[in-house]
């Protein structure tokens, strides 16, 4: 790159090398050199870059936007992307300071002249917009000369000034509803209206029709004109369709008043719009609706307004007016009270809704359960299970509880549902388990989707959602419950879970239900999500393959969103890299390194390959702490140098490499020993010991302590180990350089026989110290790392080589 | 039997007096809900722009209360598989119209429906308004508040029902926030969460801003496919040599008409915020971003939006893989929080919501406003504030730097580069339009 710009350079000093070069920064650059460095920093990733790199453009202005736009090629060439980057962002730092701002103008006015094209011409010009005169920004929007039959008259509105109110009462005579609104849209917009412009638009209300009628009443209540309450009212009770539009616009205004208006209505002719009304009012409700509730109890028979304020009640919560509901459901006077009354109760109504609960017939249990629980929803949880147990043992039919305690989502409430769901599997302590956000809840939950209740799944997998915060482990649970699920509805709920739960496992799990003919689409879906959110290596040709066939199931699907997945999965596609084998360099291939993965398999190792897996060139390791299966060389060695790079993705990553080790054992004492492979940078580390850090020959030699690379970045380690002598180099450093046998003075084991060995900076016996061969081992303790480029050198092999 | 009504209309408006423009109701009586509804009160649609979004299933529709008469596209491939669908799908003998200004000027379109992409947004509305016609344009509004400006006026001057198309401030679950916009609203009005109040549109509270949307630079020149009349797809824009990237779908990814993820889902995300902060009838005061520089073509990526208002009120906008992490609140304010999923930290939330009253009513059906001449409740006023706000993001990003606006005259303060943002210039003839 940068030599190519040196050419241009070089065209254009040749041309320019006779003019005096007058601006030059601190450093004492010339503006060709600037331009040069700027160039090299585009584009900047952030503002402190922007400002400094532009700052430099600026003071060499106006040399350096010549330079920089008699490098713009012909649009052909696309080749411009920096030089872009550079002038744009010279001319919009330029743009906030007068003496830069000239500089710049003058550079870009006299390469408008020169430009190369019309591309770069129209570019240049704006870019000069913004550092420009008015002159070089005016833009001049003259009137387009195409019909506009409804401005004529806003025009003239408006040119009216304040005196356009009589202009707007004249037009409610238009027969043009259109025109009729324009105008009183206009008054609104224009501030115009007040009690006169009011007072006269009243007037012309009864010689409207019906439409101009609501247009004038929409419009009243639009501006909250106040002072029409009373007429209003007047149109309310004319009834009709204006009455409607009438009662919106009283209650668009609001007020004491109003809501006593409204709440007359309910029950008469417009009721469902001074519901509607009441609703959004703002202001106390409870004392009108009480009162008004106990005028119809007194009034005996079941008036018309009872079910309206009793659903009122219930919507707006007015807990006040509940001794009312309880009597109108007691006396039976409206079957609407028993809902009402789940919106009403409150704490202090427990006992005579449990009683009711404990003694009602069995079509109203469900109806008083969610009445009790909701009289004991304003407490906290801990108190709402002691309200409701303390309820219980006054009950007969304890069963009809259960579903309210299970509501309080308290420990002890899950506990108790589980010990008897158990002991009994009864089958409303099941229920209300189902129906608990509480996690402990989940492992009923599972034992009875497991034998076939699907609802208790569905229950199962929503908890798991709410819950898991880790994707391994979130993983594990939903993939079993996926063998549970029966209903192509419960998969597609598991699938999007597993979409939302983005990892390599879920990616795989859910690829196979791609061509499933209900769940494609919802596997198509949770596939991209997936794709979109891991952090996870997948393997390229598993995420070719689905990825390819999770579009083509967009694509028949045909929306418009649609159309978006498909292009963001084509973008996905074109980012995937397929792996190319790693070679060994000339350099190793002449000294006899073998390779031992190159990217692609793992057939020169042994063990544990289900937590070591080759993914997209590299070695994935999942192993899980405590998960001791390692991976190990096929071959042994004895004296050899062992090549590999690290790379860790999560903090505190903890591994190790075994060297001349039997397989099955502890590598760092029955094996010669291991070499430490540690994030020892990780904060958790903070008490580790000095033979513990990366690179130490575990308990035997302690390393020298490097600072590790950030995470996702790859390190570089040679193990070298020639008879007792163990050198390790990372990333260039030697951090170990020593003799194991001399380092414990000879004594790899206690010389008393005990299990305290002075003699080891661990104060431990390594029996294996001595062997004489033995496999090498990655030594799993943790997911989080990955391994690439593994090759060998056998020094044995090498000097029987040359032996011959 | 469908008679020529808009050329009688309009001889009607040039003979008669200033005031006398002959309805539609005039012509035919309005019908009951069963009662067949006669031509002159049918509505009648012409969608200009039927690739993506307007030939969605979203949008591609004719019934017997809006019939779809005329499309228009500059793409001829397009065009002609929208007439062939019209004809399979409605058995409509649809117009079709290359030139936008002919499907505005056609006498039988009532509602002209803007789904091209947003650098023609502008130019269409002000055209369709001074025409006559109702309008349902799809977001972003516009691509600068200048032009924003301008369709606000003109609708207002020519009393027209405009629609902007997003819907996510009156209903359907907003997006990955896991509930609607309407519990949010009461909550935020009853003023528990205290004031002022701080939004984060995040990939943390459920928003993705859809990053694949970005430009390409050094864009080889490419030979433009017979059936694309490039030079008029182009029209107020810059003449840039073509690439198929520039155009269809990935427009978005060119400053010149569009404005990435940030122009194509912010209008989305940040609508329902200003109605939830009851901002309709103003604006944020600042805008800061944190970016890599922006390329003068290719719309890259950003780190962090961020918008305050006069009142301390803010909005973040979290760029894909800038995010907070872990669990951060949708809401923020001195007294409580909201998240995803309307998590709150007041207790009992969803009881203390069904204590509140519903939000002031508002008219959330298109087809109706037009016909009783009611503004809809996301219009060419809320619906260019909120474009705006998109808007000044996209300036900020492109001048790398921290702005500020004064909302009284709509431009940025002590910034002449900025100003000139507000207000570009368009190749051509356009300029006359707008």
């Amino acid at each position: 790159m940068k030599k190519t710009f040196n050419i241009i350079l070089t065209a254009i000093l040749m041309m320019v090398v006779m003019l005096p070069i007058n601006a030059q920064d601190g450093r004492q650059r010339t503006p060709e050199t600037i331009v040069e460095d700027v160039l090299a920093q585009m584009p900047t990733q952030n503002q402190t870059d922007f400002n400094r790199e532009m700052g430099y453009l600026a003071q060499s202005a106006p040399k350096s936007i010549e330079l920089l736009a008699g490098m713009l090629q012909v649009a052909e060439k696309h080749s411009n992307n920096l030089i872009e980057y550079a002038i744009s962002g010279v001319t919009a730092y330029a743009s906030t300071n007068p003496t830069y701002r000239n500089a710049v103008r003058n550079g870009l006015n006299k390469a408008i002249e020169t430009a190369v094209d019309a591309t770069a011409k129209d570019f240049l010009k704006q870019q000069l917009r913004l550092v420009g005169n008015e002159e070089d920004a005016k833009v001049t929007y003259t009137e387009h000369e195409g019909a506009a039959p409804y401005a004529a008259a806003y025009d003239k509105l408006k040119s009216l000034g304040e005196n356009a109110g009589n202009e707007v009462v004249k037009a409610l005579k238009s027969k043009d509803h259109a025109y009729r609104m324009q105008a009183l849209k206009f008054a609104t917009d224009y501030n115009l209206v007040n009690d006169n412009l009011v007072k006269n638009v009243v007037k012309k209300y009864n010689s409207c029709n019906n439409e101009g009628k609501i247009d004038i009443l929409n419009w009243l209540g639009d501006n909250k004109v106040v002072s029409q309450k009373d007429f209003l009212k007047k149109v309310i009770k004319k009834g009709g369709a204006p009455a409607s539009a009438a009662i919106e616009a009283l209650g668009r205004i609001g007020g004491n008043d109003v809501a006593d208006e409204l709440i007359a209505l309910l029950g008469k002719e417009n009721s469902d719009d001074a519901f509607t009304a009441l609703k959004s009012y703002r202001g106390d409700l409870n004392e009108k609706v009480k009162n008004a509730l106990s005028k119809s109890i007194t009034d005996g028979n079941a008036t018309a307004n009872l079910d309206p304020l009793l659903k009122l009640a219930f919507e707006r919560r007015l807990r006040g007016a509940s001794e009312e509901v309880f009597e109108i459901n007691d006396k039976g006077l409206s079957k609407e009270a028993l809902k009402t009354l789940s919106g009403v109760v409150s704490p202090k109504d427990v006992s005579r809704v449990a009683d009711k609960l404990d003694k009602c017939p069995n079509d109203l249990i469900s109806d008083y359960q969610n009445i009790l629980t909701s009289c004991v929803k304003s407490q906290e949880a801990k108190k709402q299970y002691e309200t409701i147990s303390s309820a219980i043992k006054q009950a007969s039919n304890k069963e009809r509880f259960y579903s309210v305690l299970g509501a309080t989502n308290t420990d002890e409430s899950v506990d108790e549902l589980k010990n008897i769901y158990e002991s009994t599997k009864n089958a409303d302590a099941l229920k209300a388990l189902t129906q608990s956000t509480n996690y402990k809840a989940a492992t009923t939950l599972l034992e009875a989707a497991k034998a076939g209740n699907e609802s208790a799944l569905n229950s199962y997998v929503k908890l798991v959602n709410a819950n898991e915060t880790s994707n391994d482990r979130k993983y594990t649970r939903l993939s079993e419950a996926l063998n549970y699920a029966k209903s192509s509805d419960m998969k597609k709920t598991i699938i999007t879970s597993l979409g939302n739960t983005p990892n390599r496992n879920s990616f795989l799990l859910v690829g196979k239900y791609l061509d499933d003919k209900d769940c494609g689409y919802t596997a198509a879906a949770a596939e991209k999500n997936i794709v979109s959110k891991t952090e996870e290596d997948i393997e390229y040709e598993v995420m070719q393959t689905n990825l390819t066939k999770a579009m083509g199931i967009y694509k028949n699907h045909g929306t418009a969103d649609d159309g978006y997945a498909v292009d963001e999965i084509k973008k996905m596609l074109t980012e995937l890299e397929p792996v190319t084998p790693f070679v060994l360099s000339d350099e190793e291939k002449k000294e006899g390194f073998e390779l031992l993965f190159d990217g692609t398999n793992l057939d020169n190792f042994v063990g544990n390959k289900v937590s070591y897996i080759p993914i997209n060139g590299c070695i994935n390791v999942t192993a899980n702490y405590g998960n001791e299966s390692n991976l190990y060389t096929k071959k042994e060695y004895r004296n050899f140098v062992f090549r590999f790079e690290f790379c860790f993705l999560r903090s505190g990553v903890n591994n190790g490499v075994g060297v001349r080790t039997p397989m099955g054992v502890d590598a760092a004492y029955d094996g010669m020993c291991e070499v430490q492979i540690l994030d020892h940078d990780a904060p958790i580390y903070a008490g580790l010991r000095e033979y513990q850090v990366h690179g130490s020959v575990y308990g035997v030699i302690p390393a020298k302590r490097i600072k590790h690379k950030p995470l996702g970045e790859w390190g570089e380690e040679e193990i070298r180990v020639e008879g007792n002598h163990i050198k390790v180099t990372v990333n260039g450093e030697v951090i170990v350089d020593g003799d194991i046998k001399e380092a414990c003075q000879g004594h790899n084991v206690a010389p008393d026989g005990s299990d305290n060995n002075p003699y080891t900076v661990d104060h431990r016996n390594h029996p294996g110290m001595f062997n004489k061969t033995g496999h090498i081992g990655f030594l799993g303790h943790g997911a989080g790392l990955k391994f690439r480029n593994v090759r060998v050198l056998d020094l044995d092999k090498k000097t029987s080589k040359k032996k011959k | 039997m469908n008679l020529n009504r808009r050329s009688f209309l309009k001889r009607s408006a040039a003979s008669a007096a200033l005031f006398t423009i002959i309805p539609r109701n005039v012509m035919g009586k309005m019908g009951g809900a069963n009662d067949f509804i006669a031509p002159s009160d049918q509505l009648t649609r012409g969608i200009i722009g039927v690739g993506g979004i307007g030939r969605s299933n979203l949008h591609f529709a004719s019934d017997q209360n809006c019939r779809l008469v005329a499309v228009c596209d500059v793409d001829k491939k397009h065009l002609d598989s929208a007439v062939e669908a019209a004809k399979k799908s409605f058995n409509e003998d649809v117009k079709a119209y290359h030139d936008f200004r002919e499907l505005i000027h056609d006498d039988n379109v009532d509602i002209v429906h803007i789904a091209t992409p947003s650098h023609w947004h502008g130019i269409m509305a002000v055209e369709a308004a001074n025409a006559g016609k109702d309008i349902f344009c799809e977001k972003p509004m516009t691509r600068t508040i200048g032009e924003g400006k301008r369709v606000e006026e003109a609708v207002k001057r020519n009393g027209r029902i405009f629609r902007l198309d997003t819907w996510f401030r009156f209903k359907d679950t907003f997006y990955g926030l896991g509930t609607d916009v309407k519990p949010l609203k009461k909550l935020v009005e009853s003023g528990l969460l205290g004031w002022p109040l701080k939004v984060r549109i995040s990939g943390a509270t459920g928003f993705t801003w859809k990053f694949y949307w970005t430009g390409k630079e050094n864009l080889e020149v490419q030979p433009i496919p017979p059936e694309l009349d490039y030079d008029f797809w182009l029209g107020p824009a810059p003449y840039k040599p073509y690439n198929v990237h520039r155009t269809h779908q990935t427009f978005r990814g060119y400053w010149d008409y569009d404005g990435g993820g940030l122009g194509d889902m912010g209008q989305h995300y940040i609508d329902p915020v200003q109605y939830l902060l009851d901002k309709d009838d103003t604006f944020p005061v600042k805008v800061e971003v944190d970016a890599p520089q922006q390329h003068p073509d290719a719309v890259g990526i950003w780190r962090k939006i961020t918008y305050t208002y006069e009142d301390g009120c803010q909005i973040i906008l979290e760029g894909e893989g800038y995010e907070s992490q872990g669990k951060v609140p949708y809401i923020e304010g001195p007294k409580g929080k909201v998240y995803k999923g309307f998590e709150c930290t007041i207790p009992n939330i969803q009881e203390v919501i069904n204590e509140l009253p519903d939000p002031a009513p508002r008219n959330t059906d298109y087809l109706e406003c037009v016909r009783t001449r009611r503004q809809f409740a996301l219009n060419e006023s809320n619906g260019h504030h909120s474009a705006t706000i998109v808007n000044m993001g996209v300036c900020a990003l492109r001048l790398n730097r921290t702005l500020n606006f004064d909302p009284q005259t709509q431009l940025f303060i002590n910034d002449e580069a900025a100003n000139r943002l507000v207000n570009q210039p368009m190749r051509g003839e356009w300029g006359k339009y707008i």
